[in-house]
C-alpha cells in the first residue's frame, strides 16, 4: 500500500510521461533520420531504375529489378559465397572461442597474458589486419609459404587460387574476431556457480563429466547468443574480403554485400543494387527469426 | 521528494542548454573560417588522384603555378585512385557539388561524357592562356573528344613499358651498339632470349608482378593483344573478339611467367628488379623514379613488338570539367588557366616518368636529355587504350575481373581455353547490364 497521496502521484506520473520521451528523443531522431528514412528510401529505389550518376531518369520500374535479381547468376553465386563463408567461419568462431575460454578458465598460469593475447587481434582495425595478412600470404617468398617450403611442401596461392582463397579469408576472420566470442564465453564461465562443481566432485564426477554435464549446459544461453550474433556478422562480411581479394580470384570469395557495393557504386545502378539489398535483407530476417525460434525453444 | 525532482529538472534544463551551446559553437566557428583562410569563392577546386612520387611532383607544379600567377588560387584535393575515385567524381557531378577541374583517365570518358557528367573545354580560352590546339598530342587529344567536343585535355600518356639493366643485358648480347634493346620479333624469339639471359646470369629472367594488383595482368595482355591487330569490339550485345589471338597471347604470357614469376605480386617484381635478381621487368613507366633510385644502369623501351605491329597498353591522365549546372565564369576561366599553366610546365611531370602530352615539352632538348624517359616516349605514338565501353578503363571493375581470369591462367590453375571462356563470360556479364551512364 502506498502512503503517497494520490494527487502527488498523479503529477509525478504526468511529469515522467513528459520527460521520458524527451530523454529518448535524441536517439529517436537519429534512428528515424539514419535508419528508417534510408530504409524506406532504399525500398522505393529498388522499384526504380535510378542511377548513381543521376542520369538515369529514376523512372518507376515496378518489379523489374527483383525479377532481374532472381535470374542473376552473379547474385546467386555471391549469395552462395556468403553462405559458404558463414558456415566455414561461424563454426570455428564458436568452437575455437569456447576451447580458448575453457583453456584459460581452467587455471593456466598467467591468465592476464592469455586473455590479452586472445583478445588483442580483435582490437586491430581491419586495415591493419589486412596489411599483416597480405604480408603473411605473400605469394612466392611470403612467411607462410616459406614455412610450407621448410617442411618440403609447395607454396600455396593463398589469395590467388580459387581452391584456397575462401579458406584464407576464413583464417584471417577467425584470427581477427574470435577474441570477442572468447570474452563472452569467459564471462559466462566465471558466472557458473562453484557449488555445482563442488557437488559433482563429491559425487565423484571426473573432469569430462563435469564439462559435459555442468559447464556446457550452463553455457547454453551464451552459445545461443554467440551463434546468433556470429551468423549475422558472418552473413554481412565485406571489409576484410574487399581488402584481401576484392572478391577474387574469379569471384570465388565475392560476398553478396560486395556484389551490392559493386553494382551500386562502381556499376552506378542504385535501383538494382537496392533490390538485391532487399532480397538479402529478407533472407537475413527469415534466418534471424528461425534462429531465435530455435534457441528460445531450447531454452524452454 | 521535491528536492530531487527540482534537481532532475535543473539537470535536464542544463543538459539541453549545454547541448544547444555545443551544437552552436562549431557552427559559429565554421562561419569564421569560411570567411577566413579555408576557402573562398575565387579558389579553383582541383581533384586529382596522384600520390607518391607523382603526387609530390604535382604538388610542386601547383605551388609553382601559385607563385607565377598569384591571382589563381588552386586548392587541390588528393583522392586515392581507383574505382572509389571515379564513384566520388560521378557522385559529385550528379549531386551538384563538383570541383572546378579534375583529373580523369581518358579511358573512363565513355562512362562520363555521354551521361552529361562533364562539361566541354573551351579550346580558344586555352589558347589564350598559351596552349594551342595543335600543341597537344593529337592521338590522345582525339581520344578525349566525344560528340565532336573536347571533354578531356591530356596531360600525359602513361604506357606500360619494359625496364632493363643495361650492364647485364649487354653482356648477354641483347643490346645494339647504341645500348638499345635488339628487336625481338616474335614470342619464340623473346622466350629464347629470356632463356639465354637466365643461363648467362644464373638469375631470374624477365619478371612481371601480376598478383595483388587489379590491372597489371590486363595491361600485359591488352598490350600484346593489341599488337595482333585482332578485334575487341564491345559496342554490341555480343562482343566481337578473336579468340585464337587471345589464346595465343595468353599462351605466351603463361610461358613468359612460368619459370620466374608464376606467383609474383606487384611489389615483389619491383623488388626483384631493384635488388638485381632480375635484369628485366615489365612495368608501368610511373615506377621509373623507383628504378632510377636503385643505382642500376637503367634502360627502358616500349613493349617489345612480338605480335606483328607496335602497340603498348597505355592510358592518359587528362583534365576534365565536372558538370556544373551554373558555372561561375571567372572560375571556369581560372580552371582553363590552371590547366594551361600545368601543361606548359610539364617537363616537371616528365620527371615522374610520364610522357607529356604537351608537344613543345616532348620536343625540347631538355626532354631528350631525360634518361630513360626519352627512350620509351615513342610508346605514346601507339597507345592501346582499353576497348571503348562504359564499364572499361583504368580503375574499372572490368579490368579487375579480366585480371582475375588471367591470374588463374598465370598461376597454372586454369587452362588457356578456359581463361578465354572466362574472360568472354565476364564481358557478357557487363554487356548484359544496362548502361547507367
Amino acid at each position: 500500500m502506498s502512503t503517497v497521496p494520490t494527487g502527488v502521484r498523479r503529477t509525478a506520473a504526468g511529469r515522467s510521461r513528459r520527460t521520458g520521451p524527451l530523454f529518448v528523443a535524441p536517439f529517436l531522431v537519429f534512428f528515424v533520420l539514419f535508419l528508417v528514412v534510408p530504409l524506406g528510401w532504399g525500398l522505393w529505389m529498388s522499384f526504380t531504375d535510378s542511377s548513381l550518376t543521376g542520369r538515369g531518369d529514376g523512372a518507376f520500374a515496378g518489379l523489374a529489378n527483383y525479377a532481374e535479381a532472381l535470374t542473376d547468376a552473379e547474385m546467386w553465386s555471391s549469395l552462395g559465397n556468403t553462405a559458404v563463408f558463414t558456415v566455414l567461419s561461424s563454426v570455428p568462431l564458436v568452437v575455437v572461442a569456447l576451447i580458448m575460454a575453457l583453456l584459460v578458465h581452467t587455471g593456466l598460469p598467467g591468465q592476464w597474458l592469455w586473455r590479452l593475447a586472445y583478445f588483442m587481434p580483435y582490437l586491430l582495425p581491419v586495415a591493419v589486419v589486412w596489411q599483416i595478412w597480405l604480408m603473411l600470404f605473400q605469394p612466392g617468398q611470403g612467411p607462410l609459404n616459406s614455412m610450407l617450403g621448410a617442411v618440403g611442401l609447395d607454396g600455396i596461392g593463398w589469395l590467388t587460387d580459387t581452391k584456397f582463397a575462401m579458406w584464407a579469408v576464413v583464417l584471417v576472420t577467425v584470427w581477427w574476431t574470435v577474441g570477442f566470442n572468447f570474452l563472452l564465453y569467459l564471462a559466462a564461465l566465471q558466472a557458473v556457480p562453484d557449488h555445482l562443481y563442488e557437488a559433482a566432485a563429491i559425487d565423484g564426477a571426473g573432469a569430462w563429466r563435469r564439462l559435459w554435464s555442468i559447464t556446457l549446459p550452463q553455457l547454453r544461453r551464451t552459445t545461443g547468443l554467440i551463434a546468433v550474433l556470429q551468423v549475422l556478422a558472418s552473413l554481412k562480411v565485406f571489409d576484410q574480403i574487399y581488402l584481401l581479394t576484392r572478391g577474387g580470384p574469379d569471384g570465388s570469395t565475392r560476398p553478396v554485400v560486395e556484389y551490392i557495393y559493386d553494382t551500386g557504386f562502381t556499376g552506378y545502378r542504385l535501383g538494382y543494387a537496392s533490390a538485391i539489398s532487399y532480397v538479402f535483407f529478407a533472407i537475413l530476417i527469415v534466418l534471424s527469426i528461425a534462429q531465435f525460434r530455435l534457441f528460445s525453444r531450447r531454452e524452454a | 521528494m521535491p528536492g530531487r525532482s527540482t534537481s532532475r529538472r535543473a539537470l535536464l534544463r542544463g543538459a539541453l542548454f549545454g547541448a544547444s551551446a555545443a551544437a552552436l559553437t562549431p557552427a559559429l566557428a565554421a562561419c569564421g573560417s569560411v570567411a577566413g583562410a579555408v576557402s573562398s569563392d575565387a579558389d579553383i577546386q582541383f581533384w586529382h588522384l596522384f600520390s607518391g612520387a607523382d603526387g609530390a611532383l604535382m604538388q610542386n607544379m601547383i605551388a609553382d603555378v601559385e607563385k607565377r600567377v598569384p591571382e589563381l588560387r588552386p586548392r587541390s584535393t588528393v583522392l586515392e585512385w581507383g574505382a572509389a575515385y571515379y564513384t566520388k567524381l560521378a557522385m559529385a557531378s550528379a549531386g551538384g557539388r563538383a570541383p572546378d577541374v579534375a583529373v580523369m583517365h581518358v579511358s573512363r570518358l565513355a562512362g562520363y561524357a555521354p551521361g552529361g557528367l562533364l562539361d566541354p573545354w573551351d579550346l580558344d580560352l586555352l589558347a589564350e592562356f598559351g596552349v594551342a590546339r595543335d600543341e597537344l598530342n593529337p592521338k590522345v587529344s582525339a581520344l578525349g573528344r566525344y560528340d565532336d567536343k573536347p571533354f578531356a585535355i591530356p596531360l600525359d600518356t602513361h604506357p606500360f613499358v619494359v625496364f632493363y639493366d643495361r650492364d647485364v643485358m649487354d653482356k648477354s648480347g641483347l643490346l645494339d651498339s647504341q645500348g638499345k634493346l635488339i628487336p625481338l620479333e616474335n614470342p619464340e624469339n623473346f622466350l629464347e632470349a629470356a632463356a639465354k639471359l637466365r643461363k648467362d646470369t644464373g638469375k631470374l629472367g624477365p619478371v612481371v608482378g601480376v598478383f595483388s594488383d587489379t590491372a597489371q595482368a590486363w595491361r600485359l595482355f591488352w598490350g600484346f593483344y593489341s599488337q595482333t591487330g585482332g578485334p575487341f569490339d564491345l559496342s554490341e550485345k555480343k562482343p566481337r573478339v578473336d579468340e585464337d589471338k587471345m589464346a595465343k597471347v595468353i599462351d605466351f604470357i603463361k610461358k613468359l611467367t612460368a619459370p620466374d614469376c608464376r606467383t609474383m605480386d606487384y611489389p615483389a617484381a619491383i623488388a626483384a628488379f631493384t635488388t638485381r635478381r632480375s635484369p628485366f621487368v615489365f612495368s608501368g613507366e610511373w615506377e621509373s623514379a623507383t628504378y632510377r633510385g636503385s643505382g642500376i644502369d637503367l634502360g627502358a623501351a616500349p613493349l617489345p613488338t612480338l605480335f606483328g605491329r607496335p602497340a603498348t597498353q597505355a592510358d592518359s591522365h587528362t583534365f576534365v570539367l565536372p558538370h556544373q549546372d551554373d558555372p561561375d565564369p571567372a572560375r571556369r576561366r581560372g580552371a582553363h588557366r590552371l590547366v594551361a599553366e600545368i601543361l606548359t610546365s610539364s617537363l616537371t611531370w616528365a620527371k615522374a616518368g610520364h610522357v607529356p602530352a604537351y608537344l613543345p615539352v616532348v620536343e625540347s632538348k631538355a626532354y631528350a636529355a631525360l634518361d630513360p624517359q626519352a627512350s620509351y616516349a615513342p610508346a605514346a605514338d601507339h597507345p592501346a587504350l582499353d576497348p571503348q565501353a562504359w564499364f572499361t578503363g583504368s580503375g574499372s571493375d572490368f579490368q579487375a575481373r579480366m585480371c582475375q581470369a588471367l591470374q588463374s591462367a598465370i598461376n597454372g590453375s586454369a587452362s588457356t581455353g578456359s581463361t578465354v571462356k572466362k574472360m568472354l563470360s565476364e564481358i557478357d556479364f557487363f554487356l548484359s547490364k544496362p548502361n547507367p551512364a
